[in-house]
């Protein structure tokens, strides 16, 4: 339940159309991929970068940024969240191929401008970890604001589904269900049992097609969107942590023919690096998080580092609402572990994980021609104390550090009694992971435990 | 233990309006004659055409006649009418009218969770409203004494409950209530528990599958029918069957969408698969009013609105505020939420949002839709009330008595048969003493499909004391919970005239847990408490009660639903 709010959707409705026309003024650019460039403008017609120079003159109507002594940098994108999402895991079958967490955005989640606020223009909002082979995922863009689930989507950004190795699927379904897969061999399983019924399914409905077969095969959702895997027209991006799982799914993958994938969390991709990058394969790591289960025991923070002086497109993500807000402080600390240059590490939020999402001819970099997603700081976004200023998204000002109210909800819900957030998103912890979803299936056998843990609390007390 | 116990809400006592209760239905003598004369009426021909002076002649059902210059007919009952209002009796677009609620069954276990059967899954197209249509389920009264003569009842269920049915809130047989068999076929982001699908992506897929599939099968049926040599045999799939008029459009959709992303979501599938849509029971539609003029979807507003007793909401927020900062002495508290700006602002949020509820229909108005009403779950004794608060808020009343009469009966493809008083209708009117949108205005009868109800006689005023004594004791309680059993006992009390309810489990005998909302409905009792468990966790308890015993379910939220059951032990202590 969310709720709806008075004074910032006037300014965001009424802002949006108009400042889409905007000229940023002497900043401090950095550009990713053409280098720094002091004191200059960046002009911004109809949400995309028509120009960038010194001294541009201000065409009429234009609104003005005074970016005098700050930091320009493009918007920054997290190739890994649940964030905006009403559904993050359909858990009930290892193959879920054929559900689209697309089908419930939820523009109305005030984690969207949370993101903002550290300076996210683009967020990968994934379906969960649950299934060997999850559902599809939606690219979206921050246009926070809108009651319309549709403006989220950046239109045009390649398809994507979600994967997912070892323990999860493991625990849910072998465990959870006692069927495929109950070990790390069965998750293998999954991916060829899946594949090689798709190539029966295309092959049917290529015999129809030829008149071979009189009769139309039936519709299968599932086999339709894995056989666009198997076409190349969906990228996958893979829950791994191990590097013998990793390994295993190229495999996999390089005997049914697919070439995009990008391996999420990857925590020891490190051991494997040349490999992943003789593949073309990339990666979207954390910058230091691991140990949080068993199979995550083995990692170093040296990771982005590693990959990226092997040739490994990098990206480092957030799988999280609240590590979304200073991904730039995560990019940041592959200085500290691995050495990185500025531009290396700022690509690991920027351009490569547009890389990964196939959008880098769009964004992803400031350069003329791509779309005006841009994020200002005040001190050097890879300094410890930077602090965002104005975020932008194809132009408009989504958050702008002065003018930041209180609340910022879209949506109220008439007869809710809470007024503040916290309140209002008691089981916030739980809300925006990888499992999220699933915590009664895990639960509904814990739960006698969670009783009793209770019961003996209040009576020790 | 805080005491916990909020002590407001009670017992909620629907007694007003219902019909049930005058004892003139079906213990009534056999009717002398079914022909009626009502004389010197003002009647309300349709939205906007008042007649003065009207008399009008009920026969066989039908509305014989309406003019002012008739004689009664010689058979005819005179109905005491003289200077009353007669409006055509109105329609109820989409509800689960006379649908019992199914019995909470023990979760079947499902073997392969992604493919369970179809009837677990809640895909049964196949099942029709009738079937299922209860003539005697309270709330076919209950919509009659509110003026509702014709449902388009639609079953209970998940995904795809079934195809709903037209029936008439008469009380006679099944069979002669239905106007008009198979209006739609019914569609609710409802997922299932424990298989796919689960969540509303889920269901949309399943949906996306299931409606192509319908088409690619009724066309394989088609072909084999016209010549099958050669081809292979199709497979008979009753569920794919039942949805092939929608696939091919000529039966439309019901699509329950009551907040605006559900009404985002139907638009959407709508737009891709392309069937013939009629939203139901919308409820925060008015962000796409473009869209739906758009594509020329029809719409039913739910008839129910928020509540709003702004006082009720101030009082319960502070206490939840006291109950959660135990420390701070009550005083402290209340100058705290006195001088609390956020909450200012909030209250001011809150109160546009509300606005925006209440003026919805007035939206749809003014945007040039013809909507009705749709009546799910509705509290039948806020009819007149909630539309009076959507009039309050900018609709006509000649919009609101159009949304009750004439466009459903339009959206429902019998505007030939109901939806005005004019000769040769269907008998459906409601007669109130004053314009039915006066605040004061009662309804003196009804007619559904000629058959008069009378609802002049006040309600008894019942012996309710007695009533609301039921159920007090102690209560013994076992939860039976996947791998343990939890039991403890249930302490049902009266203090000061209202129900108190205290719960302790066996394994803590010295925490009392107290539950809040207690409501009763016939032998029906629910509540929650809030136990702690580490942070605090809703119990919702759902409780069939019998004299010495009991039976029902807690729900957990995140964790599930468990069933709970109990045997009367003896006083409350």
């Amino acid at each position: 339940m969310r709720f709806i709010y008075l004074v910032l959707i006037m300014f965001l409705t009424a802002s949006s159309p108009i400042a889409q026309n905007v000229l940023i003024k002497n900043g401090n650019l950095i550009t990713i991929t053409q280098g720094n460039k002091e004191k200059t403008d960046i002009l911004i017609t109809n949400g995309k970068i028509s120009k960038i120079g010194k001294n541009l003159d201000v065409p009429k109507d234009y609104k003005i940024i005074d970016a005098d002594g700050l930091f320009v940098m493009p918007g920054i994108i997290d190739a890994h969240s649940h964030i905006a999402l009403d559904v993050v895991n359909e858990a009930t079958d290892p193959n879920t191929a054929n559900v689209n967490v697309g089908d419930a955005l939820d523009p109305l989640d005030v984690n969207i401008y949370r993101a903002l606020a550290g300076g996210v223009t683009i967020s990968h909002a994934m379906h969960g970890s649950a299934n060997a082979i999850g559902g599809q995922c939606e690219t979206i863009k921050h246009r926070y604001g809108t009651v319309n689930p549709d403006e989220l989507r950046m239109v045009g950004a390649p398809r994507t589904i979600k994967f997912a190795l070892g323990e999860n699927p493991i625990r849910v379904h072998g465990e959870g269900n006692k069927i495929m897969p109950n070990t790390r061999m069965g998750v293998e399983q999954v991916f060829r049992n899946a594949f090689s019924e798709a190539q029966i399914y295309m092959q049917e409905w290529d015999d129809y097609k030829k008149g071979i077969r009189k009769t139309s095969p039936s519709y299968n959702l599932k086999n339709e969107t894995v056989a666009d895997i198997l076409r190349g027209n969906i990228l996958i991006h893979c829950h791994s942590y191990r590097a013998d799982e990793i390994l295993m799914l190229m495999k996999v993958l390089k005997d049914f023919k697919v070439d995009k994938i990008c391996f999420q969390h990857a925590n020891e991709g490190f051991k494997v690096a040349p490999e992943l990058a003789a593949y073309g394969a990339s990666a979207s790591v954390f910058a230091d998080w691991w140990a949080y289960k068993f199979e995550v025991y083995y990692s170093t923070a040296y990771n982005a580092a590693i990959l990226t002086r092997n040739g490994v497109v990098t990206s480092i993500n957030s799988d999280s609402d609240e590590l979304i807000r200073h991904l730039y402080h995560e990019a940041a600390k592959t200085q500290r572990y691995g050495d990185l240059t500025d531009d290396e590490a700022l690509a690991l939020i920027t351009i490569n994980p547009a890389k990964q999402l196939g959008i880098d001819k769009r964004v992803g970099s400031l350069e003329e021609g791509k779309d005006a997603d841009i994020a200002i700081f005040k001190n050097h976004p890879l300094s410890i104390y930077t602090i965002p200023q104005q975020t932008l998204v194809d132009g408009v000002i989504r958050f702008d550090i002065n003018s930041d109210p209180d609340d910022i909800r879209v949506d109220i819900n008439p007869t809710e009694k809470y007024s503040s957030f916290y309140e209002n998103d008691r089981n916030h912890h739980e809300r925006n992971g990888c499992l999220k979803g699933i915590a009664e299936l895990l639960m509904a056998e814990s739960y006698s435990k969670y009783m009793r843990f209770k019961y003996m609390k209040n009576h020790n007390h | 233990m805080p005491n916990r116990f909020l002590g407001f809400l009670l017992l909620w006592i629907f007694c007003s309006t219902f019909s049930g209760l005058y004892g003139q239905n079906s213990d009534a003598p056999k009717q002398i004659s079914n022909t009626y004369f009502l004389k010197n009426c003002f009647v309300v021909k349709q939205p906007g055409v008042t007649l003065a002076g009207q008399n009008v002649v009920i026969k066989d059902g039908l509305i014989a006649e309406v003019s002012p210059n008739i004689i009664p007919p010689f058979d005819a009952q005179m109905v005491k009418s003289d200077s009353l209002y007669v409006y055509a009796g109105f329609i109820d677009g989409y509800s689960n009218t006379g649908i019992v609620k199914p019995e909470n069954k023990e979760r079947t276990k499902i073997n392969d969770p992604g493919n369970p059967p179809n009837d677990l899954a809640g895909i049964t197209p196949q099942i029709k409203a009738i079937d299922q249509f209860k003539p005697s389920e309270k709330s076919v009264s209950d919509m009659r004494s509110a003026g509702i003569c014709l449902s388009n009842v639609v079953p209970r269920g998940l995904m795809l409950p079934g195809s709903s049915d037209l029936m008439l809130l008469s009380d006679g047989a099944q069979d002669r209530m239905l106007l008009k068999t198979g209006t739609g076929q019914s569609f609710q982001l409802e997922p299932m528990r424990g298989g796919f699908p689960s969540t509303t992506i889920g269901v949309i897929s399943k949906f996306r599958e299931l409606y192509r599939n319908a088409n690619i099968a009724g066309s394989h049926d088609e072909k084999f029918k016209l010549n099958g040599t050669g081809l292979s045999r199709p497979d008979y799939s009753k569920e794919l069957v039942a949805l092939y008029p929608v696939t091919t459009k000529k039966l439309p959709l019901y699509f329950k969408a009551q907040k605006t992303k559900d009404v985002h979501k139907a638009l959407s599938l709508q737009n891709e698969l392309g069937f013939d849509m009629i939203l139901a029971d919308v409820k925060q539609g008015w962000h796409h009013v473009d869209q739906i003029k758009k594509t020329n979807s029809k719409v039913l507003i739910s008839i129910e609105l928020p509540e709003d007793d702004k006082k009720d909401i101030k009082k319960d927020s502070l206490k939840d505020v006291k109950s959660d900062s135990l420390k701070i002495a009550n005083k402290k508290v209340e100058t705290l939420t006195d001088k609390n700006p956020e909450k200012d602002n909030f209250d001011q949020f809150r109160e546009k949002s509300l606005k925006e509820y209440l003026s919805q229909a007035a939206i749809f108005e003014k945007a040039g839709i013809a909507f009705g009403f749709s009546f799910l779950d509705a509290k039948t004794s806020d009819v007149k009330k909630n539309i009076r608060r959507m009039i309050e808020n900018g609709l006509t009343e000649k919009a609101a008595l159009a949304a009750l009469t004439v466009n459903p009966a339009q959206i429902l493809g019998v505007s030939h048969l109901v939806g005005t008083v004019e000769k040769g209708k269907i008998a459906n009117l409601v007669i109130t003493n004053k314009p039915y949108f006066d605040e004061k205005s009662t309804i003196s009868y009804v007619f559904v499909d000629g058959k008069k109800f009378d609802y002049t006689e006040k309600p008894k005023k019942d012996n309710k004391p007695s009533e609301t004594g039921k159920f007090i004791g102690k209560w013994s309680y076992v939860v039976e919970i996947p791998g343990s059993t939890q039991k403890g006992k249930v302490n049902v009390k009266k203090v000061d005239g209202k129900y108190k309810i205290t719960i302790i489990d066996d394994s803590s005998p010295n925490v009392e847990d107290t539950a809040e909302e207690i409501k009763l409905e016939g032998n029906n009792l629910t509540f929650y408490i809030m136990a702690d468990m580490g942070q605090p966790v809703k119990v919702d308890f759902d409780l069939k009660m019998e004299e010495k015993s009991y039976s029902g379910n807690i729900s957990i939220t995140q964790f599930g639903i468990f069933p709970i059951k109990g045997e009367y032990e003896g006083q409350p202590d």
